[in-house]
Order: structure tokens, then sequence, then C-alpha cells
């Protein structure tokens, strides 16, 4: 609430102001009719008139018939015809396909394709029909063939009034070959616009929020007052935000209507009706864009010490910008691999996919984690900066300064940092397990292909190789990142990770849990997947059934190792320790539990190219158990007894399935467990947790 | 009320480190107007900034009501309110505004902020121009804006930094009354200033700082028979001539 107050504060104070009002209104009123006047001229004056269309036949007869066409003066409209259409009349040129310089003749239809030709002329038959192509969708090449044809038209008809019946007029038919471009004009154009015009719009308050608090002299008792720098900041980010959505939504507004009364828009769409969808869209972009560009700005403006040196800063920023803007306009660029992680380039071809209705989900969903990673790292730079040259002219506060290690040891890193050590993690375990599949090129097929078809024992091999580097990737990525923060943020290691010494009876008490949780997170993914949350196809149900039989195969020791072992202490130290104990500064007990097993849930759904949705509600339960035993017992240690039983249960139930079977139940991933084995474990959970809850309390009276 | 205890702060410049602070303690009771004296650079201006939290001390600690800085700086902060000569205003902003936007910054209701916005307007005279943008003030009015600002959330510690600096003869005596005015209702305030002669007329008590060090301190009786001298400047001329 109170941050809302702030919020708008910030919000009224840069609204009213005269330069943030010139760049809201007075650039898209002025801008976008001048565009348009400009770009309505370039459509009457070029292209068509200018540059001749390209005519391409097979052989000479019929290259000679075409010529006879288009040389005729009877082919000409009439005066009157020809004056109401500017004037102009188009210029062809004859090629003959079949006659290439490598000496491979190329048939009209392939030579469209290609691109050489506008207009693809085919004669077939005695008496002879023509076919006449054109590229399906393209305006220049159909625009070519529909004057050919009514050229071809009057030609007839003066023949027909010069009664010459001997020429009878051939058949004609009309082909469109070639695969209908569907990205519409307004899917290259509107990214570019939304990053213009939310960094337009972004600049002035960023700026004038931040640096210009030095400059009027408020800085120093605003930092004096008791509000957080992260949340003076957070509110600042608001008022941005909302500032270069406005902005762009006024351009995008502008463009819209000055295209629209231009009688431009469907050219821009690709269709008559007004776009209501994409507007829709383009607004969801929008939040995005700004969202990004205010947080990047605002970490670069709350370094300047007076407005020019931010605008300093600014320049060569929305120059670099307009780079992976420009990106929009390139054929053939998808948002995949390290593109969906690199920031900036990848909500540009979101947008430019969402807007030609191509999108991915599961990259889209990467782009979008990614970015809003990029945000809140650029914020909470921005949180560090801003203010702290206010509070003394020899400050060392500089960008140089967030490597340095503080004097002072802390006990805990600050939320900041655990902002900053996410925003690294995401990025970075999408490339290191992008790479390891890549690496595997069979691996792939564990997740989505066609392990299925591997022999038993190749399957086995390349299965314990991908364990060993998935533990590997694990340790550095989610144990290397967290603790070179700790280091860097001088934090006390066992108070930051948690290590506390339990008591004997919280890790019983937690082994217990393991036990049992395994059951609930199995029903879990079974109801996820009946919900039709990420949705097992029967090939992937093959590829678990062939994983298991693998596991079979692959020592236990090895099995527990890579897939207990590692995860129970890693992921344990970095949910359960590293940030668990970074959030808790700054929420409540509840809260962090939520959102560290949120994060867990994450993660886990993160999984190289392929977002496996539906293991989110298994390992969020998971992380909320594992948080409610890490914060109850103050230590990160029973937790890892926990998660250690539970992956090591359901590891050794693959790999002893067989041994099993006599228990009746079936343990693939998509059947419900009977419901005594249900029954059974669920108490063994709750025992564990009374047992966790207990020793705890114990431990406390003796600490008492 | 406040108490500064061997509060310590060096800075590293390239190729050497300035002790701007050096084992500083002192305090300050409610009611009483505690003089930080010194010439440019003697380190007043640090202190100041330690207390409120703006910078980390090295070594020491300020504490107001028993919390101290080390522990809870966000509390601290809330109990200290603060004037500096080059505080600015929000010019966009309506001076009633600007006031209420503070008062929430300190965490004060809004319906007791806009009470005391309208008490403490009648006290200073700025109530014919609260509605106005702060950007239109003259000097004086903006001055007299900034006074109020830092009674918003009524803490018990005023800090005061080089209060009269650029004012002229009504400005100074502006500022007087107002430093009477926190006497009167037990405020503890902290001056800090280089202008002797006006602090020799406003303070109770006195701590002369000279490059980092708390040389004298005590009423001005006390000054007095500890240094021999009459007046303030006499004394800092001695102390400046000892470090010569």
């Amino acid at each position: 609430m109170r941050l809302w107050r702030l919020s708008h504060k910030e919000l009224k104070e840069t609204s009213r102001d005269r330069r943030t009002i010139i760049t809201l209104l007075m650039m898209p009123l002025l801008v976008y009719p001048l565009l348009s006047m400009a770009m309505n001229r370039y459509l009457l004056t070029s292209d068509a008139e200018t540059v001749p269309y390209k005519i391409g036949v097979e052989n000479e007869a019929d290259g000679q018939w075409v010529q006879n066409i288009i040389e005729s003066p009877d082919s000409l409209p009439p005066q009157e015809v020809l004056e109401s259409a500017g004037g102009q009349l188009a210029e062809f040129q004859l090629f003959n396909t079949s006659e290439t310089l490598d000496g491979k003749p190329v048939s009209a239809a392939d030579s469209i394709l290609q691109g050489n030709i506008d207009v693809g002329i085919v004669s077939e038959g005695s008496p002879k029909s023509y076919r006449l192509y054109a590229f399906r969708g393209d305006l220049r090449s159909q625009g070519a063939r529909r004057i050919f044809v009514e050229r071809l038209k009057w030609y007839q008809l003066s023949q027909l009034e010069k009664s010459a019946p001997q020429v009878s007029a051939p058949k004609i038919e009309i082909v469109d070959t070639g695969q209908e471009q569907n990205e519409p004009i307004l899917a290259t154009i509107v990214p570019l616009v939304l990053v213009l015009m939310t960094i337009t719009g972004a600049v002035y308050p960023a700026i004038d929020l931040t640096a210009g608090e030095r400059e009027r002299g408020t800085m120093e008792a605003l930092m004096a007052s008791p509000v957080p720098r992260f949340q003076v900041l957070l509110a600042k980010y608001f008022a941005v935000v909302v500032i270069a959505m406005l902005t762009a939504v006024a351009n995008l507004a502008a463009m819209f209507t000055t295209l629209w009364l231009g009688g431009l828009l469907p050219l821009l769409t690709g269709g008559d009706a007004f776009p209501w969808l994409q507007v829709l869209q383009i607004l969801g972009l929008l939040v995005l864009f700004s969202g990004f560009f205010s947080a990047v700005l605002l970490s670069l403006t709350s370094f300047a010490r007076s407005f020019k040196e931010a605008q300093a800063y600014l320049i060569p920023v929305m120059l670099l910008s307009l780079a992976p803007g420009m990106l929009s306009l390139l054929p053939g660029v998808k948002l995949s691999g390290p593109l969906a992680v690199a920031p900036l380039i990848n909500i540009v071809m979101l947008a430019r996919e969402v807007l030609s209705g191509t999108v991915v989900p599961a990259a889209a969903t990467i782009a979008i984690i990614s970015t809003i990673g990029y945000a809140a790292a650029a914020l909470s730079i921005a949180a560090h900066l801003f203010g702290s040259d206010a509070v003394t002219r020899t400050s060392d506060q500089s960008f140089a300064s967030l490597l340095k290690r503080p004097q002072r040891v802390t006990a805990v890193p600050t939320p900041q940092t655990a902002a900053m050590v996410l925003a690294l993690l995401v990025p970075i375990y999408f490339v290191c397990s992008n790479l390891l599949m890549k690496y595997l090129s069979g691996m792939r097929s564990v997740m989505l292909g066609d392990l299925d078809d591997l022999p038993l024992d190749a399957a086995a091999a390349l299965q314990s190789r991908s364990m060993w580097l998935s533990a590997t990737t694990l340790i550095l990525v989610f144990g290397c990142i967290p603790l070179v923060a700790t280091w860097l943020g001088r934090s006390r290691m066992l108070s930051t990770y948690r290590i506390v010494k339990p008591g004997l009876l919280a890790i019983i008490g937690a082994t217990i849990v393991g036990l049992g949780a395994w059951a609930i997170a199995h029903e879990a993914f079974v109801i996820a997947d009946a919900l039709g949350i990420g949705g097992l196809s029967e090939k992937r149900i093959a590829d678990t059934q062939k994983m298991i039989k693998a596991w079979q195969v692959i020592p236990p020791w090895v099995l527990l190792l890579t897939l207990a072992v590692t995860p129970a202490i890693i992921e344990e130290l970095c949910f359960r320790g590293f940030l668990f104990s970074a959030i808790l500064r700054v929420m409540s007990p509840t809260r962090t539990i939520l959102l560290t097993s949120f994060l867990f849930g994450l993660f886990h759904v993160l999984t190289g190219n392929a977002l496996l949705v539906e293991r989110f509600i298994p390992t969020f339960l998971l992380g909320m158990i594992l948080g409610v035993i890490a914060y109850r017992t103050g230590s990160v240690i029973p937790g890892m007894a926990m998660h250690f039983v539970h992956n090591g249960l359901l590891e050794m139930v693959g790999h002893y399935h067989e041994q099993l079977e006599f228990l009746g139940a079936d343990f693939d991933n998509q059947t419900h467990l009977p419901p005594y084995w249900i029954a059974i474990a669920t108490t063994i959970a709750v025992v564990g947790m009374a047992v966790v809850w207990f020793a705890d309390g114990r431990r406390k009276q003796a600490a008492a | 009320m406040l108490t500064v205890q061997s509060l310590t702060k060096t800075f590293s410049t390239d190729d050497a480190e300035v002790r701007a602070v050096d084992d500083l303690s002192f305090d300050v009771r409610p009611g009483e107007v505690y003089g930080l004296l010194g010439p440019n650079g003697a380190g007043k201006t640090t202190t100041l900034r330690m207390v409120l939290g703006l910078l980390e001390p090295d070594d020491g600690f300020a504490e107001v009501d028993g919390v101290r800085t080390k522990t809870d700086p966000i509390g601290v902060k809330s109990r200290l309110g603060f004037v500096s000569a080059s505080d600015g205003v929000y010019p966009w902003l309506s001076v009633r505004e600007m006031l209420l936007y503070f008062g929430d910054l300190y965490g004060v209701e809004p319906s007791v902020a806009a009470q005391r916005c309208e008490n403490l307007a009648k006290l200073m005279d700025i109530e014919s121009f609260l509605d106005r943008r702060a950007g239109t003030l003259s000097t004086g009015q903006r001055q007299r804006v900034t006074l109020v600002r830092g009674l918003i959330h009524d803490p018990p510690v005023m800090l005061l930094d080089e209060p009269t600096r650029g004012l002229d003869v009504v400005g100074v005596q502006t500022i007087f009354d107002y430093i009477e005015h926190l006497r009167d209702v037990g405020k503890a305030v902290i001056v800090c200033t280089h202008r002797l002669d006006e602090a020799q007329r406003l303070c109770d008590r006195f701590g002369l700082l000279h490059r980092g060090k708390l040389r004298h301190t005590g009423t001005m009786p006390d000054l007095k028979a500890a240094t021999g001298r009459e007046h303030l400047v006499e004394m800092f001329i001695d102390l400046m001539k000892e470090n010569a």
C-alpha cells in the first residue's frame, strides 16, 4: 500500500513535468503523420513502376508469345484507363529460365520460388493453354501477374475487335506457388517500434527520478528516511514503467490511426479487419519491454550524478538497443537456443513470433522468465548504486564496487544478492543444460525423442553418462554461483547456508517424511498429467519405461550418487540455504517457504529446450515440505536427509523394479498407486513431520 | 536521548588514507541544543551522515532511544529529523504533497500527517502557499518548507547541517526561532556549523571538532575554563595553530 502511494508520488511528479508531456504526446502526434506521408510517397513513387517486372518462360515459343503481347500496342490499355492509373506503364523484362549460367535449366515455377522472376509462364498441349505462376501472398509477384493478365485481355479484346477469328484466345490458368509469407509487416515493424518507444518513454523519467533527485537536492533527505533503498527504487521503477508504457501506447495509437486514415493498415496487418488480437498482444508485449528497459535505464541513471552524465550513459545504450531491434527485420532468425536467453534479443524475437502467430510456448516462457530475471538484476544494481553518491563526495560506490567485497562480514546475503544470483542462474543453467543436451546427441531422446529405439545397453550407457554430466552441471551452476556470491558479499558461510547441527530426532523425522513423501510427489505427478498439464505423450511414456529399464542396469551407487546425494546437498544448500536465508530477511516465513518452493519448482521445469511442466506441482509440493522442515529445524541438514531419501527411494524402486513387482504396484508415471499405498505413505509422511515438529520443540526447550 | 560512541570513519583515496572522524563520543539530552563545531573539513558532516545511517562507520555506533545504528539502522532513521542547507524541494509537487510524501516515507499515518502538516504550517507560517507548486517558492519560503519537512514525523532528535548557510538576516532569524521551538518541545538537537558566532548564541553545549577529533567539549563556561579564551573563534584559532 505504501509502495503504491510512493509510486503514485513519483508518477505525479514526473507526469506534471513538461518534458515528460512532450515525449509522451508531442512525439507521436508529430512523428507518425510525417512518417505516414513519407511512406505514402514512397509507396506511390517507388517499386512497381520503376523496376521492371521479370517474366520467366521455359522456351523460345512461349517467350515469343509473351513478347508479342507486351510489345504490341494492342495490349496497351486505353488512354483513359492508363491516365486513371497514374499515366505510367508497367515495364516487363523477359527471361528464359532454361538458360542459366551454370547450364542447368530451371522450371519457371522454381525460378519464382528462388525469387529470380516475378511471374512464370508455361505453355501446355495443343492448342496451347498457359499457366501463369505467381508467388502466393507476395504483393509484387501477384501485382505483376495481374498487370500481365490485364495487358493480355486488352490484347485479346483488340484482336477480337479487328475480327481476327484465327487468333483464338488460349486458355489461361492461374497458379500460385510457394508458402504464403504469413508474417505480416506488423510483426517486423512493431518490435522495432516497441524498442524505440519504450526506451524513449523511459529515458526522461528514469533520469528525472534518479539523477534528478541529486540535482534538486532532495536525495539526502530521501536517503535519510527510514525506507529501504530497494523500496524507494521500486516505487520509482513502477512510475518509469507506467510512463514508458503510456508513451508506447500513445505512439502505437498514433501509428495505427495514421495508418488507418491513410488506408495503409491492411498492408501492415495482411488483412482488412482491424487487428484487435494483435493490439492485445502488443499491449502484453509492452509490459515486458517497458519492464525491461525501465530497469536497465534505472540501473544506469542511478549511477549518474547529474542529468548530463545520465544522458551520456543512455545515448550509447539507446543506440545499442537498436541493433537487436533490427534483428526483427531479418528473416529466418528464430527464438530458440541461446537467443531465447539473450537479453533484449529474446523479447524482440518473442514480439515478432507472437505477432506472426508462430511462437513456441517453451521458448516464450524461457524468454519471459529470463527477462524478468534481467530486470530484477538491473534493479538490484540500481538499488546498490542509487543514493550512494549522495551520501558523500568521497564515496567509492561505482560499478566496480559491485564486485568489491564489503569490509564487514554479514550473517546472510542481501535480497539484492539473491536476486542477482537468480538472474544469473536462469540463463546460465539454461545454456549449460542446452549444451549438455547438444553434447549428448542421443540424450535428447531421453526427454523427447527416441530412446525407445536404442538397445538397452546403449541406452543405459547414455543414461549414466547423462546422469554424471547433470550432476556436474548441478554442482557448477547451483553450487558455485551462490558460493561465489556468498564470498563476494562476505557473508558467513554457516549462517548463509543455514548449516546448523540439527538434533538427531529432527534428522530421523525428516528421513521418515522422505520415506512417505515420494508417494505424494508421485500422485501429484499423476494428477498433473490427468489434468493435462504437460501431457505425457505415448512416446514419452515409452521413453520413461525405457529409462527405468536402463536404471536397472546402472549400478545403484551411480544412481544414488548422481540423482540423490548431489541434488540433496546442492539443491538444499541453494534453495533452503542461500536463497532461504536471503529471502527470510525481508519476507515472512510463510512467504519465504512459498517463494523458495516456487523457484524450486520453476528450475525443475526449465530443463534444456523442453519445458517439463508436469514436474512443477510435485516439485513445488516437495519444496513446501522441505521449506517447512528447513524453517522449523533452522537447519539445512534435515532437509538434505529427506531429499536424499525421497530421491534415493525413487531410484531404488526403479532399479529393483522387477524384484518389487510382488508388491502389486506399477511404478510408472501415469497410474495411481493403490489407495492403501497412498494411505500408508501419507501416514508415514505425517508421522515424520510430527517428529520434526516435536524434535524442534524439544530442542528449543532444551536451549531455554 | 542521542549517544554517539567511538564513531570512526576512514576514507581511502588513491594515495592516502584520511581519517575523517576519529573515535568521536558525545551525547545530547532532550531539550538540549548541542553545537558540533569546526572549520570546513573537520568531519562534522561525516559524523552526521554516520548518525543518519547514510554512511557506515568503521567503528563505533550512534544510539537513539536505545536503538543502535548497527543493529537497527531503519529504527534509528525513523527517530531522527534532518535538515540541511542544501536541501531541495520537488518542483512539480505542491508543498502539501511533498510534506505528506515525507510523512509516508517515515511511516506516519496519512491522517496524522495531514493534521501535523496543518499545525506545523501555522507554526512556520507556510499556510498561504501549502497548495502551491514547490518550484514557484522563494528561497525563504523553501527554507521554511524544509524546516517543516524535518518535523513531519515528530522525531525526538533533530539534526541540522549548516542550517544558516546562504540565508539573509530574516532567514537566519527563522532558524533561530525554529531551534528555540525545538528546545521548547524537548527535542535533542545537534547543530553542525562553522558559524561560531551564531553557535555561541544558539547552543547549550559544544563539541569542538578539528581534523576528525573532538578537542574540547562542554558548556561555554567549561570551554572557557579549559582554554582560557573568551570566544569560540579564539579557541579555534588556537587549535588550528597547534596543528599547523
